[in-house]
């Protein structure tokens, strides 16, 4: 079941961090319509999918349909949404101790609403369950 | 509605254990959803939520920013107001 259906928005989930930064491997999961060079861009319209981008994706191959912004900034530089690249560059650095293998894009747009939280939020949750990940950013677009 | 929907995927991948933070530019409507952790770039836009493009200091600020707050007891379900 989703949790959005049985938990009142009163109630926050939250999970405390046991580990230092420098221990943990982060994934990415935006909104903002991003999507890898040769996967199916999002539709125009509502659109209740999601894409899961792989560690082997650079940059340059990343793309963004969304609708709902201006996506001219992320074309040229997707670190302005979905710093992937900057991820790569801590996890150098050892800020971070990994990039995580995997990472989710979607539009989460739809004006099925309910199908967005009872079905796109537990499958994107269930994608980064089975992921490396042990920490998460998200963005919004 | 990309900024509600996002929080709500925030909070299962949370509830499953994972700790999350958000990064917003529209922090009335993060904070209406109640994320588990979030920060707010004053000033940022739509399109441009760590800078604009080729802006990678301050892009860098804004996700190092995010990620510190992995480090101390974030109060759940609020928003961060930080200047980049």
């Amino acid at each position: 079941m989703a949790l959005q259906s049985f938990m009142s928005r009163k109630c926050v989930p939250y999970t405390p961090v046991t580990s230092h930064l420098k221990d943990l491997t982060v994934a990415l999961v935006s909104s903002s319509g991003v999507y890898m060079e040769g996967q199916e861009p999002f539709t125009e319209n509502g659109d209740e999918s999601y894409r899961v981008i792989p560690a082997e994706a650079t940059v340059s191959q990343l793309r963004f349909k969304h609708g709902h912004y201006d996506t001219s900034d992320a074309e040229k530089d997707p670190n302005v949404i979905f710093p992937l690249g900057l991820l790569h560059d801590l996890a150098r650095e050892g800020f971070i101790k990994k990039v995580s293998n995997k990472h989710i894009g979607c539009k989460g747009f739809s004006t099925d609403l309910k199908a967005q939280y009872e079905r796109l939020a537990p499958a994107i949750a269930h994608e980064i369950e089975r992921s490396q990940a042990d920490a998460v950013v998200l963005t919004g677009g | 509605m990309c900024h509600r929907v996002i929080v709500a995927v925030q909070r299962e991948i949370e509830a499953k254990g994972i700790p999350t933070v958000l990064i917003t530019v529209v922090p009335e409507e993060s904070r209406m959803m109640r994320p588990p952790r979030a920060v707010h770039p004053k000033g940022h836009k739509l399109g441009r939520v760590l800078g604009a493009a080729g802006e990678r200091d301050k892009q860098m600020r804004v996700l190092t920013e995010a990620l510190r707050q992995f480090e101390f007891q974030h109060v759940p379900g609020t928003v961060i107001d930080f200047e980049p």
